[in-house]
């Protein structure tokens, strides 16, 4: 019961910036998979980029803060042994900073070179960080475990 | 996993897709609106296209699941905050619809510039100010996040 009935705020913060992120990646994907045959179009790349930079990187904090914040208030409650679905969360989340960080580096990398492998890794590395987050949306609003 | 769990995560997916989908077109028209060249323009407010793919199927997924959870879960027929999100669906889509007419009016001239010497004209730059179109979709996207409070928030 208590994974359904939290305060407002921080699960409201947590599920924004969540679904913002996942926003932001979306239009990373979109852009550097248009941009693997077309990797000269300085648009793609900074709109990549910068969607990554200027929407990612805040939503990351506010949904990551959001759930720290969570997970202690509630942590008790779980007797020591945390349910599946938030050791899924704290899997996604952390290990995939690093892959976001990655595509946004890559990112870079692109608008300012426009070199054809820049967009062929943005597209893999946040294609992967996109299916990593659905696992982790799916995980914890199913509950699993 | 119960039958609620399965419908809360299919309806909470539906979210996601509606969500997301909203932000990237929000990023596509606010970047396209700063771009140099019409034919920047007009290539990422045709990407928007694809979002609205995510955001139609969040829209479906939502509205079914929603309501297949309102019955599952045993909110009475006057349940308030349901009704408001209800309405806010309809306002949302409808105020959507209205704002991505205008984009394409906007992609469409972006393109025909953008084959007859790729200079911007006051006419773009007049639709992409314009301020009732954009307003529009930010409206549209206000509607969204007032489903999402009511959803979380859950007011008697």
């Amino acid at each position: 019961m208590i994974a359904y009935s939290r305060p407002f705020w921080p699960l409201f913060l947590h599920v924004l910036g969540a679904m913002v992120l996942v926003g932001s990646v979306l239009v990373a994907v979109i852009c550097s998979w248009v941009g693997w045959r077309r990797p000269a179009v300085p648009a793609l790349a900074r709109t990549a980029f910068w969607s990554l930079v200027a929407v990612g990187i805040p939503a990351y904090l506010v949904f990551r803060v959001a759930a720290q914040l969570i997970y202690n208030d509630e942590k008790d409650a779980f007797g020591g042994s945390d349910p599946t679905w938030i050791g899924i969360g704290y899997g996604v989340s952390e290990p995939g900073l690093l892959v976001l960080l990655a595509a946004i580096g890559f990112a870079y990398w692109w608008k300012k070179t426009g070199k054809p492998v820049a967009p062929r890794i943005v597209a893999g590395l946040s294609s992967l960080y996109l299916v990593l987050l659905a696992i982790a949306w799916l995980a914890m609003s199913g509950k699993w475990g | 996993m119960s039958t609620v769990q399965w419908l809360l995560m299919l309806h909470v997916t539906g979210a996601f897709f509606l969500v997301s989908g909203s932000v990237a077109a929000g990023v596509f028209n606010v970047l396209a609106a700063r771009a140099e060249r019409p034919s920047e323009t007009a290539l990422l407010l045709g990407l928007i296209r694809i979002t609205v793919i995510a955001i139609g199927i969040g829209a479906a997924g939502t509205l079914i699941f929603g309501i297949w959870l309102w019955h599952e879960q045993g909110y009475g027929i006057g349940t308030f905050w349901i009704w408001a999100a209800l309405v806010l669906w309809v306002i949302a889509n409808a105020l959507g619809g209205i704002g991505g007419k205008h984009q394409e009016r906007t992609r469409k001239l972006a393109e025909q510039l953008a084959a007859a010497g790729d200079t911007k004209s006051e006419e773009l730059r007049a639709l992409l100010r314009d301020p009732r179109g954009n307003a529009l979709s930010w409206l549209a996207g206000a509607a969204t996040l007032a489903i999402l409070v009511l959803m979380i928030w859950k007011p008697s």
